[in-house]
């Protein structure tokens, strides 16, 4: 066989596996976007009984969707405040601590993520009820950054691992206290992981279930109304929010895109060649 | 500017768990004076400026600066400024914060601390970079922000840790003149560390030669490359021919030692007695190719001769196999000597040093 040949074979292997892969994805959106459209009483694509905006006409009248939808956002600021800070605590102290030591505070720290959300919840629930503090918003606020916490120390110890040690002892060494080493070394170094860590823990506590079950009280959440009502019927209505969700996530990252190109764009001039030389200080990516 | 201060380490050491970095170092180190540590790869210099800017405390022994005791203080407060290894510039800031930062710690009001930071930056030959990004500089430019940098804070000592290892060649030459003259401008001391025996020969007003943790030699540059007090410190500075055997004969200045290629002679650099195990050293250009030389001769047969231009490295071999190096002035004769089967080397008694035998630099 000839090399052409070969070549041919296998871009189209590839082009096929990029068309399976993103079907993959996306056919299941589309599949639900387009129930959103149909007249039939059911969330489903097929039969196909006419075109219509009713489901988002009964959407906007369903106040008790907009109310947990409330709710959520709600429970998801409060995570954002509480996780991140610890998050950003945990991972300093981490970064303080020897080496051994280090390790086994890590896996401490880490341990929540791996237990079931339904034992989180539980145990948040019972260890409250002993303070005489029931279900409500709030618990579920608690109960979530358990988990969501470790994800933001996560986020920031790997950013910290990237920190240059001699950053800090060239700051200490041109006179500066810890706590100035702090201030303006450390933080503006951890900034952009804040913002990160800000959305993956909003978008955590959005989508978060098994946790949020035992501890809502009577905040319902918008997962919590939903799956409620798969057990009285599910109407399209759902998909409709569904599409305005993915409308709104694909809206926000053309945004964030194109903010981050016409950034980008200064500072793309060449850098001159002997910036790249041997031992100097590593420069973070943003 | 300020006026340097003396740095003073009595009876130093540190200790790594059982490993013994630097062992029992005493050393005074004047003030103004442009000091390097010379030594390889591991012996300890790094530590020692560790010590001296506050990074670590001694296990043993005491680090005064201008005649004060610095137990205690840490690196904030100390009169030093370390450049380190890597520069350790902060990618965050433009360059005029980097080096108005120790200001912006003392409490210095923004516009009196960028009117500094500029002189400090014209003082460096950086005058318009003030508004740059430290990732938008070439590495020579980096250099100069991280001594400006230290400046800024007006150190009694500046302590550098081989500051132009990562420069290309032209570069360092380059950058090598202008830290002298910087010194020169401030009056501050400065210690160098380096592995690069040019830049500490060219640049230093004394060397401290380093092995293994300890103290080979203090000395002037030329006493250090003339008249070496260890065999380590011999093999390291430069090159020389080595000659092992035993002390055969004394007199005033001069030792004979019996060697695998005859008697020679040399000056006695160490105290050497009849009958001690010794070690003969002479330099390339110090030996040459001829019949006469007091010292010691050699039948060698030439392997190899590199023409550098104005002078000529010969590489030649004693009949024991013992690799032996001359260099010589270019004096237009080349071609005879290539056409000879085996060529007369040999060197003055004054030309050569004899020390009592001890370990050798790996090079
Ligand atoms: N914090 C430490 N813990 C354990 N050993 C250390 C520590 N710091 C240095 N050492 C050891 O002490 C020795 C001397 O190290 P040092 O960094 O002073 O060497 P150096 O002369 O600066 O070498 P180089 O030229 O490679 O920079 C090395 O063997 C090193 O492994
Ligand atoms: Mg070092």
């Amino acid at each position: 066989m000839n090399r052409l040949s070969s070549r041919v074979i296998l871009r189209s292997f590839i082009l096929l596996y990029l068309v399976a892969f993103f079907a993959y994805l996306f056919l299941p959106l589309l599949y639900m976007s387009a129930a959103a459209f149909n007249q039939s009483r059911f969330p489903a694509t097929v039969p196909w009984q006419g075109f219509t905006l009713e489901w988002f006409d009964a959407l906007l009248n369903d106040s008790m969707l907009w109310s947990s939808l409330g709710n959520s956002l709600l429970v998801g600021a409060g995570v954002v405040a509480l996780s991140v800070p610890i998050g950003l605590n945990a991972a300093l102290l981490l970064h303080l601590l020897q080496k051994r030591v280090r390790t086994l505070a890590y896996g401490v720290m880490v341990s929540p993520i791996l237990m079931p959300g339904v034992i989180l919840g539980i145990s948040t629930l019972v260890f409250w009820r002993g303070f005489d503090v029931g279900g409500g918003w709030h618990l579920a606020v608690l109960a979530q950054t358990t988990f969501i916490a470790s994800y933001c120390m996560m986020m920031f110890q790997a950013r910290l691992q990237r920190l240059d040690p001699t950053w800090e002892e060239a700051a200490l060494d041109l006179g500066a206290s810890h706590f100035q080493v702090m201030r303006r070394i450390m933080l503006p170094f951890l900034a952009p992981t804040a913002i990160g860590a800000a959305v993956i823990a909003f978008l955590q506590s959005f989508e978060n279930y098994n946790t949020t079950l035992f501890v809502y009280g009577s905040d319902r959440t918008l997962t919590i109304y939903l799956a409620g009502k798969v057990r009285v019927g599910l109407t399209p209505a759902v998909n409709a929010l569904s599409v305005i969700f993915i409308l709104l996530t694909v809206a926000a990252a053309v945004l964030f895109e194109w903010r981050r190109r016409a950034e980008a764009r200064p500072a793309a001039r060449p850098v001159p060649a002997k910036a790249s030389l041997g031992r100097a200080a590593p420069v973070p990516a943003e | 500017m300020s006026i340097g201060e003396s740095v003073h380490l009595e009876n130093v050491t540190m200790r790594f768990g059982d490993f013994t970095a630097v062992d029992d170092v005493s050393l005074e180190i004047e003030a103004g004076e442009f000091f390097s540590f010379l030594g390889p790869s591991g012996c300890g210099k790094t530590t020692i400026l560790r010590m001296i800017s506050g990074f670590n405390e001694p296990s043993a022994g005491r680090v005064l600066i201008g005649g004060r005791d610095m137990r205690g203080s840490g690196p904030n407060r100390r009169p030093t400024a370390l450049i380190f290894q890597n520069l350790a510039l902060f990618p965050l800031m433009p360059v005029w914060e980097n080096v108005a930062f120790g200001l912006e710690m003392r409490g210095m009001a923004r516009s009196a601390r960028r009117r500094r930071a500029e002189e400090l930056l014209d003082l460096v030959a950086l005058g318009n970079a003030g508004d740059k990004r430290v990732a938008d500089l070439s590495g020579g430019q980096r250099q100069r922000v991280a001594i400006a940098r230290a400046l800024a804070v007006e150190p009694k000592v500046m302590l550098l840790d081989e500051p132009l290892s990562a420069l290309d060649l032209k570069l360092r030459q380059h950058m090598r003149a202008e830290l002298r003259a910087i010194q020169k401008r401030t009056g501050v001391t400065f210690i160098y560390i380096t592995h690069d025996q040019g830049e500490a020969l060219t640049m230093s007003d004394r060397i401290a030669v380093m092995s293994r943790g300890r103290l080979e030699q203090v000395a002037r540059p030329d006493a250090v490359y003339n008249e070496p007090a260890t065999p380590f410190a011999a093999s390291f500075v430069g090159e020389a021919n080595i000659f092992q055997g035993r002390v055969v004969g004394l007199s005033a200045e001069e030792v004979e030692i019996e060697t695998d290629l005859g008697r020679m002679r040399a000056r006695n650099g160490g105290d050497l007695r009849q009958g001690d195990r010794a070690m003969l050293f002479v330099r390339p250009e110090r030996s040459s190719i001829a019949l006469g030389g007091d010292g010691g001769r050699i039948e060698a047969e030439l392997v190899e001769m590199e023409f550098e231009g104005s002078f000529i490295n010969l590489r030649l071999r004693a009949p024991n196999r013992q690799p032996i190096m001359v260099q010589m002035a270019n004096d237009g004769g080349l071609g005879e000597m290539a056409r000879m089967a085996s060529v007369p080397v040999s060197f003055a008694a004054r030309a050569a040093i004899a020390l009592p035998e001890g370990e050798l630099a790996h090079q």
